[in-house]
């Protein structure tokens, strides 16, 4: 099965029931699939004007308690940051795929990247907090894809799924479960407010047309979900909640492989250079070589990396210029930090890691 | 029924001076607590609603009501026996 | 007992709102709500959507479920519920800047794919929560903070567009007209597929102050004074007459049953 058709039998699985897409190479099968699949599982498919829209329209339906998802790449993962802030201020459940190609701007439509990790987290103004997995295979793709959903509606935040374009594209045999695990969104309950919070910093749903009478605005809101622009305190508690309501919970969300603890060389990957390093240490079966395959990325699972008490050296390859790899070096402790950046479209080869952990011998 | 104008709620933009068929309403003069010059009232008894809602049992004209962008107009109940029909001089 | 007819539509609490003294969206807000109530439109089934600007607050005043979202895309979130539940009554309100600059793209999607809503927009020519600046609606020669000199950009005819792209019922009125911008609103509420409906409004502070109307009721003069049937406008253009200068058309554009999207079930 394609990677990206695994994305939407993860998504359709999980209960997906409104999808609102632009086509975008190299995430244009998302759509194509869902318009074919989501009608007769009894969802809607809606093709918008542009990812803008799309992103508006999920938002729109998650408020009718939708289980919404978009799917777009780069360009269009830029023009979503408005509606994606949106969601984060106004605690809004959906799920954002993006299949990554080559930046910036229009860059390689067709070839592999992961450019856009930092955008996924930073990328709307203001302080946010976000969810992003990252598949490594297509069966990953397809779990984390299910995952997503309950991540999105069990935090209430924007959550991405960080993939690209060469498990996008990638055909390989996946096995598909009996069941896929499904958390529904806690619901409002009589007499709180529709942004109080609970314990766990994240309120009931108040979903549209079941009386709760609920007002929903990107402004800076009180509990009332009234706006409330002028007091500093509001706005601090409001952000503040917001953040931390993912932030604190950073290692019940953390989802990650990790090979051979004892190493003293490690590899921390995501995505498809987890592949390379997976085959580097296929090949090297005698040699002690340290693997962290991380599923999720944000928010940062920093204490993971205590996981390889004997470390003295991280390696990160990456298809960017060295981005995870300044998340990683901010939480290590004395640890030498190896970026290994490439872009261009092709995934680091096996021979060229082990070549950096022969270096380091 | 009796015309009311809520100065908790007028800004004091005389929008109903221009729309009444009577003239009921008129540029006020006097500065209110809020600050806001609230149109006053000229003969409100006229008012067709007043004389005639329930005699035809529904809202009549309302131009006042809907043209007033603070929602500050409205009518109430004239109750005979209320502190706002009985005038007690002294 | 008091006759606030639709109080029960308004948050209380809420008022009075921020709106200036004199500005013709709360008037428009009360054409809209009276509209709702002689539909006899469930509160809990209706949902107010909006964008940004001035004319974007009017959802938080009213007591059903309302959605405040971002500049211009109030269409895309309203199409969104509209499209995953069509059991609900989706009432948009958005301004001239709003729909036709920021938003002008998802504005004629929005009529093309003639989703069963109703967008109400409050055309102030100006944008108003920002401090008065030129909009696509600001007529040329208007002063605003943006065109100190007088607008020079032709301006955009909403209606005309709404009709272009396929809404299904098109209608412009000012807020002095409330009784036909009320049976406009109605009539929109009742047509499946999109119904847009232009309310003039007037702008006291930020367009009227410049523009030599000194006070609100001068600006309702107005359009009072300067709008025309649109059939007489008709009739003007069949006999080759000019319209005279700075006058607009009011009145009923299109009414009409294209195919629409997303029809109560």
């Amino acid at each position: 099965m394609q990677g990206n058709r695994a994305c939407c039998e993860g998504a359709l699985a999980a209960g997906c029931d409104f999808f609102g897409g632009y086509p975008i190479t190299p995430s244009t099968e998302i759509a194509e699939m869902m318009a074919l699949k989501l009608p007769k599982a009894g969802g809607t498919f809606i093709q918008m004007e542009d990812e803008i829209a799309s992103m508006g329209a999920i938002i729109g339906a998650s408020w009718t308690g939708a289980r919404s998802m978009t799917a777009t790449s780069g360009p269009g993962f830029s023009l979503m940051m408005e509606n994606i802030g949106y969601a984060v201020m106004t605690e809004t459940p959906c799920v954002v795929v993006n299949i990554q190609r080559g930046g910036p701007s229009t860059g390689q439509p067709t070839m592999s990247a992961q450019g856009d990790m930092m955008q996924c987290r930073f990328g709307p103004h203001g302080d946010v907090a976000t969810i992003a997995v990252v598949p490594s295979t297509v069966q990953e793709m397809y779990e984390l894809t299910a995952k997503a959903f309950n991540l999105a509606d069990r935090f209430r935040v924007p959550t991405f799924v960080m993939s690209d374009e060469t498990i996008g594209h990638m055909r390989e045999k996946i096995v598909i479960p009996e069941k896929v695990d499904i958390v529904p969104r806690k619901p409002l309950l009589k007499g709180k407010l529709p942004f109080e919070a609970d314990e766990d910093g994240v309120p009931g749903f108040a979903e549209f047309g079941r009386g709760h009478r609920v007002h929903v605005t990107g402004l800076t809101h009180d509990e009332r979900g009234y706006p409330d622009t002028t007091d500093p305190e509001v706005h601090e508690k409001l952000v503040k909640r917001l953040y931390n309501k993912v932030e604190s919970k950073r290692h019940e969300i953390a989802d990650y492989d990790a090979v051979n603890t004892d190493a003293e060389t490690v590899f921390i990957t995501y995505g498809p250079c987890s592949r390379t390093v997976r085959q580097v240490l296929h090949d090297h079966p005698d040699e002690c070589i340290g693997h962290l395959n991380l599923r999720i990325v944000w928010p940062f699972p920093e204490e993971t990396l205590k996981i390889f008490a004997n470390a003295k050296t991280f390696i990160v390859p990456e298809l960017n210029l060295g981005q995870m790899v300044r998340e990683i070096a901010r939480h290590t402790t004395g640890e030498e930090v190896l970026s290994m950046p490439k872009i261009g479209g092709h995934i680091h080869t096996p021979a060229e890691l082990y070549a950096a952990v022969e270096a380091r011998k | 029924m009796k015309l009311k104008i809520d100065e908790r709620r007028c800004k004091g933009c005389n929008l109903c001076t221009i729309v009444c068929p009577y003239n009921i309403f008129q540029e006020g003069r006097k500065l209110n607590e809020r600050g806001i010059i609230v149109p006053v009232l000229d003969r409100p008894e006229r008012c067709t609603n007043c004389r005639l809602r329930h005699l035809y049992g529904r809202q009549l004209c309302g131009a006042c009501q809907m043209i007033c962008p603070d929602q500050a107009i409205y009518w109430v109940e004239e109750d005979p026996y209320s502190e706002e029909s009985v005038v007690i001089e002294f | 007992m008091t006759t606030r007819v639709f109080e029960k539509w308004y948050r209380e609490d809420r008022l009075p709102h921020i709106f200036c003294t004199g500005c013709g969206n709360g008037t428009v807000m009360n054409c809209a709500i009276k509209a709702v109530e002689e539909m006899h439109w469930e509160i809990d089934d209706t949902i107010f959507v909006s964008g940004i600007g001035c004319s974007s607050r009017a959802p938080g005043y009213m007591s059903t479920d309302s959605l405040h979202t971002t500049h211009g895309r109030a269409l895309t979130f309203a199409t969104g519920v509209k499209m995953a539940n069509p059991d609900l009554n989706v009432v948009v309100f958005t301004g001239d800047g709003d729909a036709s600059a920021i938003g002008g793209n998802h504005f004629i999607h929005a009529c093309r794919r003639n989703i069963d809503m109703t967008v109400i927009c409050m055309n102030n020519m100006i944008y108003g929560m920002t401090g008065g600046q030129g909009s696509p609606c600001t007529p040329v020669g208007k002063i605003s903070t943006t065109t100190p000199y007088g607008a020079t950009e032709p301006v955009f005819d909403l209606a005309e567009l709404a009709v272009a792209a396929g809404a299904n019922h098109v209608a412009r009125w000012t807020s002095y007209h409330t009784k036909e911008l009320t049976r406009a609103i109605e009539t929109g509420l009742a047509t499946e597929g999109l119904s847009f409906i232009e309310a003039m409004v007037q702008c006291p502070t930020a367009y009227g102050r410049r523009n030599k109307f000194r006070k609100a009721t001068d600006q309702v003069e107005w359009m009072r004074t300067h709008a025309i049937l649109l059939q007489k406008v008709r009739r003007l253009e069949e006999e080759g007459k000019p319209i005279p200068e700075e006058h607009f058309a009011v009145g009923e554009f299109v009414h009409r049953q294209r195919p629409a999207m997303g029809v109560r079930r």
